[in-house]
């Protein structure tokens, strides 16, 4: 063992110390921001399959009257869309660079020059910095994102998408597990990949559509993508602060183990240079006789 | 007692009401319409406007009034409706409504020529929602805007 000097060690303790004081508050502000992100997930999750249900419900009960262009198979796909929802702020574990990861595997898997709507600064500034063309940004932090916001954003997507700009819509974002395990997921949001779905039966009865199927569908698709990209941004703004929260607690428990360490060697060394010190009175005294 | 149907409604962030009705009458793209127990299938967009239901068990006359912010509606064995925004006559801020319609009408007066259509669509659109919301908060009558 190298001993230090005792001052040294207490300079480290107290260092590490403040920093433990630090990530010990961060986890206790995360989990409360949690608690609050995970009660509105839960909201919002419970509504979004509504919208999902409907719209293949219509589709399974009268598919010649829908507008081909939303249905996969339909549209040579080139240009893809990626949304990608990270974090605004650093110190959450993983959380961004997992996300950034599969975007990244998924835009290099695709030869043709993708779109990137940005949610979220961490992935703005990771995809500028490699020089793709990042169409738009929503840098506000993502758990005070209110419907209307997620509206704004989704509608140039539905616009582009409708002129023939761009013609598949992937989503990528964090998915809620537990507080101890997130997944990254990769959703494409457009075109639909609607089966004839056995559970989703042909409804027993003719349904009234007013004004008509495709004016209910052409309101239904919009809806869906607005839906989903709030869902997605509230459910991976309730990821990072689990994420943070775990980051935090491995952070304050390798802390404290840090400072067990660090006060056992300084104990140490306080007991070598008491003894050092009798040695000397001792042989002093020895020399005195 | 009439036979009642359960209604839903929804927002995206939240599940405004969830109950039993006797009737519900919605402002659809085509009109006024009531819905009651037994209604046929039904799927149709709302405009915005206004929301009135009569619950289970309640007085003929007796509505809860809410302002709704366009969306739709799905009769089925059920109703659902799903909107943007809804909300109760009794926790509207009429003074807000006041406030955002004289914002978007002088905006108006002042961009009508310069103003982007979009814009200028938003801003017909926010004075439209502060209209119903005013009457709504007043226990206007239908037909009566």
């Amino acid at each position: 063992m190298a001993v230090e000097s005792m001052q040294d060690i207490k300079r480290r303790i107290k260092s590490v110390t403040s920093t433990e004081h630090i990530t010990n508050a961060m986890k206790l502000v995360s989990a409360g921001k949690l608690r609050k992100a995970k009660a509105i997930f839960e909201k919002t999750n419970e509504n979004s399959h509504y919208i999902t249900h409907m719209i293949a419900e219509i589709f399974n009960s009268s598919p010649e009257d829908i507008p081909q262009e939303y249905i996969k198979g339909n549209r040579e796909v080139k240009t893809t869309c990626y949304i990608v929802i990270t974090s605004c702020r650093g110190l959450c574990g993983g959380f961004n660079s997992n996300i950034l990861k599969e975007a990244q595997a998924d835009i290099d898997a695709d030869w043709e020059e993708p779109v990137i709507l940005a949610i979220g600064s961490k992935g703005k500034e990771y995809f500028e910095k490699r020089g793709y063309n990042v169409y738009d940004d929503y840098l506000a932090p993502p758990e005070n994102i209110s419907f209307m916001e997620s509206r704004e954003m989704s509608i140039p997507i539905i616009e582009m998408y409708n002129k023939g700009e761009i013609d598949e819509v992937v989503l990528i974002y964090t998915s809620f597990i537990s507080t101890m395990e997130q997944e990254v997921k990769n959703v494409t949001l457009l075109p639909f990949e609607l089966e004839h779905d056995p559970d989703i039966m042909k409804h027993p009865k003719q349904v009234e559509y007013e004004p008509s199927v495709k004016e209910v569908f052409n309101y239904l698709v919009p809806k869906y993508v607005e839906m989903m990209i709030y869902a997605a941004v509230v459910e991976s703004a309730t990821c990072e602060h689990a994420a943070r929260r775990m980051a935090m607690e491995n952070a304050t428990d390798n802390a404290r183990e840090m400072l067990d360490k660090l006060s056992l060697n300084y104990n140490r060394a306080r007991q070598a240079a008491i003894t050092d010190e009798i040695i000397e009175i001792v042989a002093g005294s020895e020399a005195q006789k | 007692m009439a036979n009642s149907i359960k209604l839903e409604i929804i927002t995206p962030s939240k599940m405004f009401y969830r109950g039993f009705v006797e009737l519900a009458i919605v402002t659809t793209l085509e009109g006024d319409e009531g819905f009651m127990y037994g209604h046929s299938w039904a799927c149709k967009l709302l405009d915005i406007g206004e929301l009135w239901i009569q619950e289970e068990g309640a007085d003929k006359d007796d509505f809860r009034i809410a302002a709704i912010s366009g969306g739709f509606i799905d009769v089925k064995d059920s109703i659902i409706i799903y909107t943007d925004a809804v909300e109760w006559a009794e926790d509207i801020d009429k003074e807000r409504a006041l406030a955002e319609k004289k914002a978007a009408e002088e905006w108006l007066a002042e961009h009508k020529n310069d103003g982007s259509q979009k814009d200028i669509d938003a801003a017909k659109l926010a004075i439209t929602k502060a209209n119903v919301r005013e009457h709504v908060a007043d226990g206007s009558h239908r037909h009566g805007r």
